[in-house]
């Protein structure tokens, strides 16, 4: 019973970074009618950012901070100079900027940071003993701490979307761009807002979950994380961030427990599990689980 | 001084100018109609205006010309449009809809009586106000989009073929909505049209276009019975 | 001699011209095939990456269909020749029509759900296969050869006797087994892209809801090119590994080499004929040429910046761009559509041409033609 317990937190904790992930990129598909590829890349390089500010000595809490506001900045400027002006010219345009943009920020961490395997220090006590038994199972405090301040970010990101002007500002213009700049709305600077948001989102879900693993960050840490993001918010539909969450910890939780108790599952696919899931979701339905079916007009 | 004075306005898609040098004016509280058939340009007409479309050529709001090209300074100088297609925010609710009207606006409670206002004028929305306006029907949605526009109590209103899709009964509903706000807010108006009959009952001014160009203008009256009309709609 | 040159499609001065064109890519290739071994085996590969670029442009160039796993089918096509050569003795150009099959079924099955997976999805779903493919093959190391690799017996892979060509000569003989793939290959899209097929993909490439109204079989269509697409890339692949005779997944067939393949078509130009081949050359020489700068990161940079800057300032690629430069030297008009005999109209040649018509024809059929005419 502990193991299970011991894997379903486990599974939880990776469900939850997972899940905002999901959110980040659900959220400027919603602004914006576009994935961005580079998600992972951005959370990547704030997450690098993080790490080098601790090894001179900032306090880990000032370093995330920093990687939120710096991931703003980047989110927001690659909205207004890479992706504005291009995606007049069609979502292949788009798609492979992104591209371009990713391989970029990935060069840049090595160039930067080096392409060694790299420790990130965790926000909470994160030592062997750091832990609270429940029934007979451990639940580090650091999973705890990162389940909070995940749940923090979603709540806050829902009460913004469905409660605030301005998340009513940025749901119009991801519903209706030429309607909402009608109504006088803003539309550049809230397509700027939704990138900015979705990348500080994304760096605080890196620096969060890097130190949950020991010598985890490295260059190749966030394409499975960017797959598995991907696969959570296709399954709860593009357009829901409630959707993205659940399937996130969902399938933190089934990646964990899947290999476990289903032997012929090695450790070693789970990508493959993920493009499975993908490919399974979009054929059964496509608008995931809590999304809503788009109608086009010829 | 007119409210809105259009002058020599040129526009188009891509390499293809489609407007060559319209010049129209409208004054405060008036009703004036743009005629014409299909592909004579009124649609381009009224995105150039609102600010969709690049333009040249000067368009001024009581005197005052229009600074950039972007729809942010026409909605800020008073005008709202409504588009062709309505442009409703599906994923909306219908309240929802109009709040976003009323984003420039800063009076709430003002606001809050408007939402009021517009459920009374058309009960149908009043009955679905957390509808998503996705799921109305076309007539449905075309009174939301004159009320979202009409939230920001606009002095010149622009409708962009109200009737299009609508069945006959429903429209005449939509043009006496039009015709009370008219008379009630003294909100000018600016309304293309293919229903030439009932547009021509609203308005006071009419100009017809062809091809791009204001082929002739006058009183709404003169030009009901005149062969311009024909001519302009059928060719002969 | 007026420019630009017109020249009627089909005719023969057209003919000659293309003919031409091949007998001067024949020469380069022969010219080529004269440089020493490193050379030959540069070039080789940079070929193949051609070949793997070429058959990415059916999925992406022409039919939009994005696709950043093309490295798992140039990976799948290679180890699947190394297997059956290593582990079960094939001839190794015999096991490229079992890489192909392979890789087209597998492009298929990508393309399945395609009628309900829309651009990015598609995206996302590739992305998941060039990220899964090492790692399934290191998952099997009993069959692959897992993370130490696949080594193929030198011995497997020497040119057959009736080739003529001698085991020192051999890099002759991978060289033109690339170049010739390579040409069939472009022989192979070109025809394909200028058939109706090639019609219906550019039109679910530019507005699927209306080719779909119009009667392109969506589904079909986007599924038959991503598994044309990913079989010649397999088919690359196979002969990549006869080439270098060992294949590590881990260095060879991930992520990276998937970036690699869209920058050298968007390099090339996407959906032009020759692009993948000035792409491939590309993607191969010009990070070699900069090798002096750090390894790896630089070129995976310079191929991120190169990526953005092309989008914006030159889309067309360096092969649209030349198409477009050459169109003011050279224009080829279609042929002028030919009428059915008998009929008459405004459209129609005079009844001077048609003497069957104009005897059968009514008195008052000239006045009648008149009125059409101002119609």
């Amino acid at each position: 019973m502990e193991i299970f317990l011991d894997r379903l937190f486990d599974g939880l904790s990776n469900g939850a970074i997972y899940a905002t992930l999901a959110l980040a990129l659900v959220m400027v598909y919603r602004a914006t009618g576009t994935i961005n590829f580079a998600q992972g890349e951005m959370a990547l390089f704030t997450t690098y950012l993080a790490w080098g500010l601790t090894t001179h000595n900032v306090p880990v809490w000032v370093a995330l901070l920093a990687a939120a506001a710096a991931g703003f900045l980047l989110g927001a400027v690659s909205e207004r100079t890479l992706v504005r002006p291009i995606e007049k010219r069609g979502l292949l345009a788009t798609l492979i900027v992104l591209l371009g943009l990713f391989s970029v920020l990935n060069a840049a961490d090595g160039l930067l940071w080096g392409r060694g395997n790299q420790s990130m220090p965790s926000l909470f006590p994160n030592t062997l003993t750091s832990y609270v038994s429940v029934l007979g199972a451990r639940l580090y405090w650091a999973n705890i701490g990162v389940w909070l301040l995940v749940a923090a970010v979603v709540g806050l990101m829902f009460a913004l979307f469905n409660r605030t002007p301005l998340g009513l500002q940025m749901r119009a213009t991801a519903n209706n761009r030429e309607s909402a700049a009608l109504s006088g709305i803003p539309v550049g600077r809230i397509l700027m807002l939704g990138w900015g948001l979705s990348a500080a989102i994304g760096a605080v879900a890196g620096v969060l979950f890097t130190p949950l693993t020991p010598d985890s960050l490295s260059l190749g840490e966030m394409f499975p994380l960017l797959i598995y993001a991907s696969a959570a918010a296709l399954f709860g539909g593009l357009d829901s961030p409630g959707g993205a969450v659940v399937a996130g910890l969902l399938l933190g939780v089934v990646e964990v427990l899947l290999p476990a108790y289903v032997p012929a599952v090695g450790g070693q696919l789970q990508e493959a599990i993920a493009f499975v899931a993908i490919v399974a979701v979009l054929l059964l339905r496509p608008q995931g689980l809590f999304g809503s079916k788009e109608v086009e007009r010829v | 001084m007119s409210l809105l004075q259009v002058e020599d306005l040129h526009a188009g898609y891509g390499q293809a100018e489609v407007l060559h040098g319209i010049s129209l004016a409208v004054e405060p509280g008036e009703v004036v109609v743009i005629l014409g058939a299909n592909g004579a340009g009124k649609t381009t007409t009224m995105r150039a205006v609102a600010g969709l479309i690049g333009r040249r050529g000067a368009v001024s709001i009581d005197g005052a010309a229009l600074s950039s090209h972007e729809p942010g300074a026409a909605v800020a100088a008073g005008l709202a449009l409504v588009p062709q297609g309505r442009g409703t925010f599906t994923k909306l609710t219908v309240t929802e809809n109009l709040l976003v009207g009323a984003t420039r606006r800063r009076d709430k409670a003002e606001v809050a009586r408007d939402i009021e206002r517009w459920y009374e004028v058309f009960p149908a929305l009043g009955r679905r106000t957390g509808q998503a306006a996705g799921t109305m029907s076309g007539g449905e949605q075309q009174m939301l989009a004159i009320a979202r526009a009409l939230m920001s109590r606009p002095r010149l209103l622009l409708c962009d073929e109200p009737s299009l899709g609508l069945a006959p009964q429903i429209v005449r509903g939509v043009f006496d909505v039009l015709r009370q706000v008219n008379a009630d807010d003294g909100t000018a108006m600016l309304i293309v049209e293919q229903n030439a009959e009932l547009a021509l009952d609203l308005a006071s001014r009419v100009y017809v276009l062809e091809v791009g160009r204001v082929v002739s203008s006058g009183a709404a009256d003169e030009l009901r019975d005149s062969d311009t009309i024909r001519r302009a709609y059928l060719g002969y | 001699m007026s420019m630009p040159l017109v020249v009627q499609e089909r005719s023969a001065a057209h003919r000659g011209l293309q003919a031409a064109g091949i007998v001067v890519l024949a020469a380069l290739a022969v010219w080529a095939s004269t440089a020493n071994q490193f050379v030959l085996g540069q070039l080789t590969v940079a070929l193949l990456y051609a070949t793997a670029i070429a058959g990415l442009n059916l999925a992406t160039g022409y039919t939009g269909q994005l696709s950043i796993g093309h490295s798992a089918f140039f990976g799948l096509g290679a180890y699947t020749t190394g297997i059956l050569v290593a582990s079960h003795n094939w001839n190794p150009l015999v096991t490229l029509i079992p890489a192909a099959l392979l890789c087209f079924a597998t492009g298929l099955l990508v393309g399945l759900p395609s009628l309900r997976i829309r651009g990015i999805n598609l995206a996302l779903v590739t992305l998941a296969l060039a990220v899964a493919f090492p790692e399934l093959v290191d998952r099997f190391p009993g069959f692959t050869g897992g993370q130490i690799g696949l080594d193929i017996s030198v011995f497997q892979l020497l040119p057959p006797h009736w080739t003529g060509i001698s085991v020192a000569d051999r890099f002759q003989y991978y060289y033109w087994l690339s170049a010739g793939l390579l040409a069939i290959v472009l022989v192979l899209c070109a025809t394909l892209t200028r058939s109706r097929a090639g019609l219906a993909m550019r039109a679910v490439r530019d507005r699927e809801t209306a080719a779909a109204a119009m009667g392109v079989n969506l589904a079909w269509t986007k599924m038959a090119t991503f598994g044309l697409s990913g079989a010649i890339t397999g088919v690359a692949g196979g002969i990549f590994a006869i080439y270098l005779g060992s294949l590590s997944a881990d260095s060879s067939f991930t992520l990276t080499l998937s970036i690699t393949l869209i920058t050298g078509l968007v390099i090339g130009g996407v959906a032009t004929t020759l692009g993948p081949v000035i792409g491939g050359l590309a993607v191969y020489f010009v990070p070699y040429w900069t090798e002096n700068l750090r390894q790896g990161e630089a070129s995976e940079l310079i191929f991120g910046v190169v990526l953005i800057a092309l989008m914006f300032v030159m889309p067309e690629g360096l092969m649209g761009l030349a198409i477009r430069l050459s169109r003011r030297v050279l224009r080829v008009e279609p042929q002028p559509p030919v009428y059915p005999r008998g009929r008459s109209g405004p459209l129609h040649p005079t009844d001077a041409d048609h003497p069957a018509a104009r005897d059968s024809a009514p008195a008052t059929a000239p006045d009648h033609r008149q009125e059409r005419n101002t119609a």
